[in-house]
């Protein structure tokens, strides 16, 4: 798609007044805000409703409109895998630890972490692990801010970037989780708004008979899209390793991923958390299935109406559709909910960055330091970092939906694996998580550090059974489908070689799921650390009949 | 100790099904295609097995226009977690106030 000669005017002014709102929300919650606790989790009083329209606005990144179209254009299936996975991982972040999570009163993942194992060293590896996890994701999100600007609005991408960037870092500053947490559930309103109604005067103008509900809108065109592309609803001919890799990364990433863990400890009880992210898996869902209306209309558009649209430009196909099919006005909302997207995610990141660094890190090497002195560095700490980001996301990752793939593959590995087994199995212990974390999360960089650090060809990578995990679809990400079993299998053999934790420390399993009294035998069963360490181990052994067939 | 395993055990139902509705169910339909063609399957040997209209056009296979794997695969990994979720959360909500009570 070639760049906008001139500015865009109406998408600029919608945009900029989703930037003013932003700010102004953010100035309105500064009043709520008096202590570190209403800073970093908004106290605590955050409601179902509140909460779930918050967290739809972190799992729906620029990467909805900017990313999947192209990918659903190309690769029908596997696209539909990662909706699958990514829509129904919600319910697995639920089931496994969102209220768990809550009652147990932490103000992060890494502080979770570092008091259910009872070690400040796994506090400082899990702040290392949501660092890298944190700057992919929210480079890639940043980065998509900086191209909306620049192909959609006519404005250079390094004024986008800088702009939206600091736009973001002031409100996060000013607001605290109160402000993050309104000005979510503010862009969560915007962009459903200014997605669904597009698409459905697309649809309607491709003569979809349901085009009033676009995420089953668009059925009657199946057989003109088969007609034209015979093989288009096959299943993908790729094998089922890159479907698991899919499936462990989004249900167990999604898990680990701290900016989305956060959102749990800001809700009133453990009721509020599990009916919040009820309501998000249906907004997601809905959402999710109305980009894939989108990139069947794509689809069929090209086809039927003879349209040549670079396979470059696929990512941008919400924008052309809507500029073609819709109007200059439905762009213009279609470019402000994009712009929210992308807001509402680089917001999570930069809070859990923020209380990451000055919590976890700061507050455990100068515990002396009082809660106000800890309030005063947060707002200068959450300044600094959101200016460091800007300044990377200068030159970030290439392909923003790779970028973010792969930051939830590493939070698998590193921080989804302890979290889950340390809500679910009293007898892990800090030396299990350690081995687990550890080997996972450099397991999920090998590729990226083989190939783009050292320059190897994928194919020359040492340990060969794996080299084909190098290329083909999905790239080095496809590695996380051993770095999650193998963080399972570490964590939970090396607890097993070693003394259980204290009795503390299991204590705090049995307060984690509602129980008052302590019963030594409940979540200590061998059941559940015997199929973990069988099914891991089955999942690897299947990862290596991977056979040869893509393009080297 | 009664309430403990009902916990566990619907927890580790609900969590099953939403990971073969959510993941595992477009793995199958791969899997299944290797048994038929020797481990590599391709176009061609799809349409050899399969046809040229192979999930989509028969009639009896479609749902309100869509290919029905793909129809079943939306709507379990959209709607069919959601209404898991959602029953988990009423014994949840259920086994908690037992728990406080």
């Amino acid at each position: 798609m070639e760049p906008r000669g001139e500015v865009f005017v109406l998408g600029l002014v919608l945009s900029i007044i989703v930037l003013v709102i932003s700010v102004l929300i953010s100035i309105w919650a500064r009043r709520f805000t008096r202590t570190l606790g209403d800073y970093y989790v908004a106290g605590r009083s955050i409601g179902a409703i509140n909460n779930g329209l918050a967290m739809v606005s972190l799992a729906l990144s620029l990467t909805t409109f900017i990313g999947l179209t192209a990918l659903i254009i190309e690769g029908v299936y596997i696209a539909v895998a990662v909706y699958a996975s990514f829509t129904a991982a919600f319910i697995g972040l639920m089931i496994l630890a969102a209220p768990y999570l809550r009652r147990h009163k932490s103000f992060t993942t890494m502080a979770f972490i570092s008091e259910r194992y009872g070690s400040k060293t796994l506090r400082y590896i899990s702040v290392i692990v949501m660092m890298i996890v944190s700057v992919l994701y929210l480079a890639g999100n940043l980065k998509g801010i900086g191209i909306v600007f620049f192909f959609l609005l006519g404005v250079p991408e390094i004024v986008g970037i800088v702009v939206g960037g600091l736009v973001v870092t002031l409100y996060v500053t000013l607001g605290g989780m109160y402000g993050v947490t309104y000005n979510q559930t503010f862009q969560t309103i915007v962009l459903l708004f200014c997605l669904m109604f597009p698409v459905a005067i697309v649809l309607r103008a491709l003569g979809a008979t349901g085009w009033y509900f676009p995420p089953l809108g668009y059925g009657d065109m199946v057989p003109q899209i088969i007609e034209a592309v015979p093989h288009y609803f096959w299943p993908m001919l790729v094998h089922p390793v890159v479907y698991i890799a899919i499936f462990l990364g989004s249900f167990f990433g999604i898990i680990g991923l701290p900016h989305f863990v956060m959102r749990f400890f800001t809700v009133r009880d453990a009721k509020e958390a599990r009916w919040s992210t009820v309501l998000c898996v249906f907004l997601v869902g809905l959402v999710n299935t109305t980009v894939y209306a989108t990139g069947f209309a794509a689809v069929y558009y090209m086809q039927t109406q003879g349209v040549d649209i670079p396979s470059a430009a696929f990512d941008y196909m919400v924008f052309i559709l809507v500029e073609a099919l819709a109007g200059q006005g439905w762009l213009a909302l279609a470019v402000a909910g994009s712009v929210a997207a992308g807001l509402s995610t680089v917001a999570g990141l930069l809070m859990i960055m923020g209380a990451g660094l000055i919590h976890d890190l700061y507050g455990e090497l100068r515990p002396e330091v009082d809660d106000e002195k800890k309030l005063k560095l947060s707002y200068a700490a959450m300044l600094i970092v959101g200016v460091l980001v800007i300044l990377f996301s200068l030159n970030p990752p290439e392909f923003i939906l790779v970028a973010i793939m792969w930051s939830f593959g590493i939070a698998a590995a590193g921080l989804g694996v302890p979290i889950v087994l340390g809500i679910w199995w009293k007898r892990t212990n800090k030396y299990g998580v350690a081995a687990g974390m550890i080997v996972g999360t450099l397991i999920s960089l090998y590729g990226w550090i083989m190939i783009d650090l050292v320059g190897m060809n994928p194919v020359d990578i040492p340990f060969p059974i794996f080299a084909p995990y190098f290329y083909g679809p999905l790239g080095f990400i496809k590695v996380t489908a051993i770095a999650i079993p193998l963080s399972f299998i570490l964590t939970v053999v090396v607890s097993w070689l070693t003394p259980p934790p204290g009795e503390e420390l299991q204590r705090q399993v049995d307060e984690m799921h509602g129980w008052t009294d302590v019963d030594p035998k409940r979540y200590n069963s061998k059941g559940l650390p015997i199929v973990v360490i069988v099914f891991s181990v089955f999942v690897m052994w299947f990862m290596t009949t991977l056979y040869d067939v893509f393009p080297k | 100790m009664k309430d403990y395993k009902l916990e566990v055990w619907v927890t580790a139902i609900c969590f099953i099904i939403v990971a073969i509705t959510g993941g595992f169910f477009s793995s199958f339909v791969v899997i299944l295609n290797e048994l038929f063609f020797n481990q590599v399957p391709t176009p061609e040997g799809l349409v050899a097995f399969y046809g040229e209209n192979m999930f989509v056009v028969k009639e009896h296979l479609t749902v309100m226009g869509f290919p029905l794997h793909y129809f079943l695969l939306i709507l379990f990994s959209w709607i069919g977690v959601t209404i898991i979720g959602a029953i988990w959360c009423v014994i949840m909500d259920r086994l908690e106030e037992r728990q406080r009570a």
